[in-house]
């Protein structure tokens, strides 16, 4: 018997169980990962007191110096958790979109939500530029806007096929991406300079205030998602056939539409454009672990986070006290990776 | 290179203010549209910004000669004026000497020698003043801050970490590779400054008023020693330089100038 | 298995009219199912047979016209519950995911979930499951994935999903497209089976009109959209009515088995001359 890419056997199909361990272990990954990470980067920490500070939750000093225990949970933890919530965001919208599209190509950046999201954040920062909270809102807006365009566009007689899906976002894409060039003409250098680091994934902006929004958002995106993973698999299988079986195409769709531009709008509104993450880790989630969604969008979203806290790791430190953008590193990973994933399956 | 030359176009906005300062501003035809100083400049035709100046537009002005500034990357440039018969003059000063022989050699392309002399010798003298002034002096640890979000500093190639040597100060990031590269915000909090430049309310407008997150408890905070200066003064490789030199000599050894 | 499926569901169709692209595909239809009895619906292309059937689970809305299930206006329930009454069996799309057989024929359960939506198949769905994998002969190909097997294997994993769900009423389109001599019989067989064991109803659109006229108690006889006749087989299935419809010659004569009406179309290609 031949098994191929997918390790599922006939009895050997997902459930709960496989689930739980299957996160659990990634949710384990992704905690020490956050531990060891936020040991490293461009100023060196006594490794030990580091520890012991984090195991304390940040109570006791224990023998670092004020700058240092600064350094660790002003700066580099909420980055840390930053860079998990921008991943598993990203991942997670991903993977949405790949069941929903029916298309394992469908990201948030080639279908032009990022673009979208990017263009209102940007409105944001020139009309709204002190309050931080339209940033999100108007990044979600922008995501959901381009969502919409790119669904009307690619509606012919047959429905949204794949690929007239995929034609429309990169159409899309490329329209917001002229538009973000021709505002950034308009941007003295300073703020191009800054603005095209931003665009290209940033992690190092200090808003602590969206931190704990970003994080919820990622939490709660995932869930609903996960709540409708079944409904997923089926419409992963095709529309007409999902419909016949008992779901509500009309309405999955629009959760998935709504809930994935929360996903991409909070993260980018917070970053910029964290390209990959979304194609890839979905990718090889289910390569890993099979396409059944209950078990494949949590593990996107536990695995995106752990991606980018690394990609993010590698922007900080590999320069220092320089820094990359981390869209910058996670394409040259992502790129290279999917590659190989697609030449495997 | 002609021997006259009567009509003159600047492809950058230090470029600008030198042809002016020598006295030659009325051979002037075109600028960038970034070049807004001095105020006479403002009535000179435009031909685009400094990154895509518009061929034809200066091709219509009839100019004799264009000065470029590497930093505009025009390379590729200079080789189609020269096609058209246009003299380029390209220069780009690194340091403040540098500057001052910048002065010079536009000076003499235009032949306003005389006035060129004596503007750099005025600016000699002026920034001389103020390295002998500071010279005594504890250089203070400064940031520069060039943008808050994302962290942008000045680097080791940067016009302005020169002034800031020359003006009694030591840049804490005087070391990082590049011109403005994007800085850690850790390593910008472990290099506690003493002070804090931002630079701010010239071409930069109201931007950049703010100290970034991770200094907002440096002693250069805690001590009130954030300094908001023209970031014209301060970036401009050009007559104004000194302007800034003395801001800045000013602002961070303010009893040195009694 | 439980021999009562649903209450023996009715499916009534009262004077359908379906139009969509500025053209009438179905004109004044109707039709009832009624448990126990298959009915083939049979016609050239282009006759809204395909239409029909989509139109009776609920995915295409009708211009005018009532369809009842159960005496309920279709409309008014809701997704799943028309899901758990009425199984579709069509063509297959493509698929780009890696889905195992188990796996795609557990999918039929989703109608019955409690928790639709997210929530894991309980015991039952996979006894059903397995049930109706037996039924398909397609229990040794349980594990392998979906696009490993064959299209006639395929196409009986479409047939286990839609009895996977165990509605009383199936909606089968073309379903024996792509199987070879044995499989169509079978999987013909099996429709007929649940017809007559559990009281099913189905509905069966095809172009083998010998298939139809074997299986079917029921036949609806359609062109560009409008009911030509229906009935019994041997009252449709007359040279002159299917002259008019396929524009054919044919001779109808009794199968030698059967009994039954048995079509053979006569083409000038096939006097030898």
């Amino acid at each position: 018997m031949i098994t191929t890419a997918s390790s599922i056997t006939g009895q050997n199909r997902v459930t709960l169980r496989k689930t739980l361990v299957s996160c659990a272990v990634l949710a384990l990954a992704l905690l020490l990962a956050i531990v060891v990470m936020s040991l490293i980067g461009s100023e060196p920490l006594p490794a030990r007191a580091s520890l012991c500070a984090l195991a304390s939750f940040g109570t006791t000093t224990c023998g670092l110096s004020r700058d240092q225990f600064d350094i660790l949970f002003q700066l580099r933890l909420p980055r840390i958790l930053l860079a998990a919530a921008v991943g598993g965001s990203l991942a997670t919208a991903g993977a949405g979109y790949q069941a929903l599209l029916r298309n394992p190509l469908a990201e948030p950046y080639l279908l032009g939500i990022s673009n979208g999201a990017a263009v209102g954040t940007m409105i944001a920062l020139v009309f709204f530029g002190t309050n931080e909270w339209t940033r999100p809102l108007l990044a979600f807006t922008g995501a959901l806007l381009a969502t919409l365009a790119v669904y009307r566009l690619a509606r012919g007689r047959a429905g949204a096929t794949p690929e007239r899906l995929i034609l429309a976002g990169v159409i899309v894409t490329t329209f917001l991406s002229s538009v973000i060039v021709f505002v950034t003409t308009l941007m003295d250098a300073t703020r191009i300079r800054s603005f095209t680091f931003w665009l290209l994934g940033d992690l190092s902006g200090s808003s602590k205030k969206l931190l704990p929004v970003t994080i919820a958002v990622a939490v709660v995106g995932t869930l609903a998602l996960t709540l409708h993973a079944r409904s997923l698999n089926l419409l992963m299988l095709g529309e007409r056939d999902a419909f016949d079986l008992g779901v509500e195409v009309g309405r999955v769709r629009i959760v998935v539409f709504v809930v994935a531009s929360l996903l991409v709008g909070s993260s980018v509104a917070a970053s910029g454009s964290v390209g990959y993450v979304g194609l890839v880790v979905p990718h090889l989630a289910r390569l890993s672990l099979g396409s059944d969604n209950r078990i494949s969008i949590p593990a996107a979203a536990l695995g995106g986070a752990l991606f980018v806290i690394v990609a993010d790791t590698v922007a900080r430190t590999i320069i220092a006290p320089r820094e990359l953008p981390v869209g910058a590193i996670t394409a040259l990973i992502g790129a290279p990776l999917f590659i190989y994933l697609l030449r495997r399956s | 290179m002609p021997q006259q030359i009567d009509r003159v176009i600047s492809l950058a906005p230090n470029l600008t203010e030198i042809v002016f300062a020598v006295g030659a501003g009325d051979r002037l035809v075109g600028r960038t549209s970034y070049c807004d100083y001095p105020a006479e400049a403002k009535a000179v035709a435009e031909v685009g910004d400094t990154l895509h100046p518009s061929l034809e537009r200066i091709i219509s002005l009839k100019p004799q000669l264009v000065l470029i500034s590497t930093a505009s990357q025009l390379e590729v440039f200079t080789q189609q004026l020269q096609n058209q018969n246009i003299a380029v003059f390209v220069t780009d000063p690194r340091d403040l000497d540098g500057v001052f022989r910048s002065i010079e050699q536009v000076g003499q392309i235009l032949g306003h020698d005389e006035q060129a002399k004596r503007l750099v010798q005025k600016l000699r003298d002026r920034a001389g003043a103020v390295e002998e002034a500071v010279k005594q002096k504890q250089p203070v640890r400064v940031f520069y801050q060039l943008s808050a979000e994302p962290l942008y500093t000045a680097g080791h190639n940067a016009f302005v970490t020169d002034l800031m040597r020359r003006a009694g100060a030591i840049s804490v990031t005087a070391d990082v590779p590049g011109a403005w590269p994007k800085y850690s915000n850790e390593s910008a909090l472990a290099a506690k400054p003493e002070a804090i430049i931002l630079p701010t309310g010239g071409s930069m407008g109201t931007g950049n008023l703010t100290v970034t997150e991770a200094l907002r408890q440096s002693p250069a905070v805690l001590e009130g020693r954030v300094y908001k200066l023209n970031d014209d003064h301060l970036v401009r490789p050009g007559p104004r330089a000194v302007d800034g030199l003395e801001e800045m000599a000013r602002a961070l050894h303010p009893d040195a100038f009694k | 298995m439980r021999q009562d499926l649903q209450n023996f569901s009715r499916l009534e169709v009262r004077d359908l009219t379906v139009s969509y692209d500025h053209r009438i595909a179905v004109a004044n239809v109707s039709l009832t199912l009624k448990p126990g009895e298959v009915t083939s619906i049979i016609g050239p292309n282009g006759a809204g047979k395909s239409t029909l059937l989509r139109t009776l689970n609920g995915q295409i809305r009708p211009s005018s016209g009532a369809i009842l299930l159960n005496g309920q206006p279709l409309e008014r329930l809701n997704r799943r519950s028309i899901s758990r009454q009425i199984a579709v069996v069509a063509q297959e799309a493509e698929l780009r995911f890696p889905v195992t057989v188990l796996e795609f024929v557990l999918g039929g359960r989703f109608a019955w979930a409690s928790n639709a939506g997210w929530g894991w198949e309980t015991e039952r769905d996979l006894q059903v499951a397995n049930a109706v994998l037996r039924e398909t002969e397609l229990s040794e190909l349980s594990g392998r994935l979906m696009n490993e097997l064959s299209g006639g294997e395929r196409q009986r994993a479409l047939m286990a999903r839609a009895l996977a769900t165990e509605a009383p009423i199936l909606l089968l389109d073309e379903p024996t497209a792509n199987l070879d001599l044995s499989h169509q019989a079978a999987l013909l067989a099996l429709v007929r089976n649940r017809c007559d064991r559990q009281q099913a109803s189905a509905l069966v659109v095809t172009h083998d009109i010998n298939l139809a006229a074997q299986f079917a108690d029921n036949i609806l006889l359609m062109k560009e959209g409008k009911t030509v006749q229906s009935g019994r087989p041997d009252e449709v299935l007359k040279p002159q009515t299917l002259r008019d419809v396929f524009e054919i010659e044919v001779l109808v004569d009794a199968h030698p088995v059967t009994g039954g009406p048995r079509v053979t179309p006569v083409h000038d290609t096939y006097r030898r001359s």
